[in-house]
């Protein structure tokens, strides 16, 4: 079941086209990331699909038309950094998101605990690391057991382990089946939690699909053997080998669709090579990104 | 759309915020101050005339002037402290980013209008209590009874202070960074309006219409209660005669209605 769908949606702010006509459906389970770098349209588009930014051009349904007026306590969500009233405490600020939402008795041990912030829930909030800030927002977007969650840049401006922090939360979000929309332009971060892709660069959707849709098929193999020469010819004349790439004393091969790095084992052997390395890489999501980006 | 409901929300955001107690104990704190300076003051002035000494003030102290001098005293209280408190109301949000991230937990931009609106009818209603519960102190303490709030000075009051709040939660949305939306916004109480007005008078056109300026307005709902010589040396010139309070009543009214339509038109319309 299609949780959003979004038809041709666009914004300009005078000259400057921000998002341009853009289309993609998201559906119920998915873990969707946004993908694209600073300035691409990815917060424009949420803001769009949060209501806090008008449309252009373009239509978007969330739930398959559902009214107006609940859809929006069907999604958790935060845009940019997390905004809080800075002298309210963690425990005020989910209240008042909950009043927001109408959800009477929100679970705020259980959620607290959930973003690691218990022993801090009595502190206002501008007395937050920016760690906490992005846990506090985490935890404000699951008041009301949202179906959908929306977060942008989720671990912008953490150090590694508050990445890391948030996105175990997420991904343990994400295990309970809930759909989430991530935007972000770490690649990292979208390979390691997405299910789906959808690459935008200045306002342009490139690219959208599952992971394993935008990442080739086809693995990249890395090679060595003793007799570095001999490998080279071998390699040169074989139908296995697409595209041969030299790095350092390897070489890097894109192998013709169908062949697999066992049939180019054999064959070298068959050949009176013997390969002392012999490395499947898939292709990182990152090399995809800049070829995808580049075109 | 639930007003109770919308209220509650204004109220779990503003009433823990220091500065919005500041502001309120500025007000209750300034206006029973001032009011308790001018009762004393006032009643112990006297005037010596061929002998004879009279206290020349003490009939603004009874009923029912006691309420047309205290309103006249909240109207200084109305214009900078709670139009202060109202360019707060808003300028908080915008500089934390919570009006949009209200909208992003889910509700809609003409709830976010209308809580605000409701919220600063009810701070207007508090200061109305808050002028009432004073003018009736004064009446206990000067043992002279209860009497029965004259409507057109507690209605003025209400809408001054609606005005006053609105006036500042406008100069907050159009200016949004707090120091100056509250510069801007005491200017044009002070001086702004006045100055553009003599500008206007003697520059363009000699018109009473002047005098349906906001502040003008909001300002003659509360006039102060002059003896009767006062007055009618005032009201000489055609051009400068005062509001009655049934002019001033209209014309606030319909500045709420413009105050209100533009502030909600401004929050559903732009970009958040």
């Amino acid at each position: 079941m299609p949780v959003l769908t979004v038809k041709n949606l666009a914004k300009s702010y005078g000259r400057l086209v921000a998002l341009e006509g853009l289309d993609l459906t998201v559906e119920a389970g998915q873990v969707f990331g946004l993908l694209g770098p600073n300035g691409s349209g990815k917060t424009t588009l949420l803001g769009m699909l949060l209501d806090v930014l008008h449309p252009s051009a373009g239509t978007f349904t969330w739930f398959e038309g559902a009214e107006a007026s609940q859809v929006r306590r069907r999604i958790g969500a935060f845009l940019e950094t997390p905004n809080f009233y800075p002298y309210l405490d963690a425990d005020q600020n989910l209240s008042l998101v909950a009043a927001i939402k109408r959800v009477s008795n929100p679970p705020l041990d259980s959620l607290l605990e959930l973003v690691q912030l218990k022993d801090r829930r009595r502190s206002p909030f501008r007395t937050y690391s920016l760690g906490m800030k992005q846990r506090l927002a985490l935890a404000a977007c699951l008041v009301g057991d949202p179906e959908v969650l929306i977060l942008d840049e989720p671990t912008n401006g953490l150090d590694p382990q508050g990445m890391v922090e948030v996105r175990h939360i997420i991904q343990k979000i994400a295990a309970q089946g809930k759909t989430i929309i991530l935007a972000s332009h770490i690649l990292d971060e979208v390979e390691k939690i997405c299910s789906h892709v959808a690459i935008i660069k200045k306002g342009k959707l490139l690219a959208v699909g599952a992971i394993g849709s935008i990442l080739s098929d086809q693995p990249t193999v890395e090679v060595g053997a003793a007799d570095f020469e001999k490998l080279h010819q071998f390699l040169s004349s074989s139908s296995l080998v697409k595209k041969i790439t030299r790095d350092d004393n390897r070489f890097v091969l894109e192998l013709e669709p169908g062949r697999s790095p066992g049939d180019l084992n054999t064959l070298a052997f068959a050949n009176g090579i013997v390969l002392d390395h012999l490395v499947m890489k898939r292709q990182s999501l990152e090399a995809e990104f800049l070829e995808i980006t580049r075109k | 759309m639930n007003p109770l409901h919308l209220l509650k929300l204004e109220w779990m955001k503003y009433a823990p915020s220091g500065t919005f107690r500041v502001f309120a104990a500025l007000y209750v704190g300034l206006f029973s101050l001032v009011v308790f300076l001018a009762r004393s003051a006032g009643q112990n002035m006297t005037f010596t005339s061929n002998g004879e000494i009279t206290h020349p003030l003490n009939g603004l102290f009874i009923y029912p002037h006691d309420w047309e001098l205290l309103a006249c005293i909240g109207s200084w209280m109305n214009a900078f402290v709670l139009g202060s408190l109202g360019v707060f109301m808003i300028t908080l949000e915008f500089s934390n980013r919570t009006l949009r991230q209200s909208v992003i937990f889910g509700l809609t931009r003409l709830e976010v209008a209308v809580a605000k609106l409701v919220w600063a009818i009810a701070l207007a209603l508090a200061a109305t209590g808050i002028y009432m519960i004073l003018a009736w102190g004064g009446e206990v303490m000067d043992g002279s009874g209860l009497g029965l709030p004259p409507a057109g000075c507690v209605l003025g009051f209400f809408l001054q202070a609606l005005g006053y709040l609105l006036l500042g939660v406008l100069a907050g949305l159009v200016i949004r960074q707090t120091a100056l939306a509250f510069l801007a916004y005491l200017a044009y109480v002070l001086f702004l309006e006045t100055v553009l007005r003599w500008i206007f008078y003697f520059s363009v056109a000699k018109t009473r219409l002047l005098l349906f300026l906001p502040d003008q307005v909001l300002g003659a709902l509360t006039p102060m209660p002059v003896p009767e010589s006062v007055s009618s040396m005032v009201n000489s010139s055609p051009f400068t005669r005062p509001l009655s309070l049934m002019e001033a009543a209209v014309g606030a009214c319909l500045y709420l209605v413009l105050f209100a339509l533009l502030f909600s038109r401004r929050i559903v319309k732009a970009d958040l």
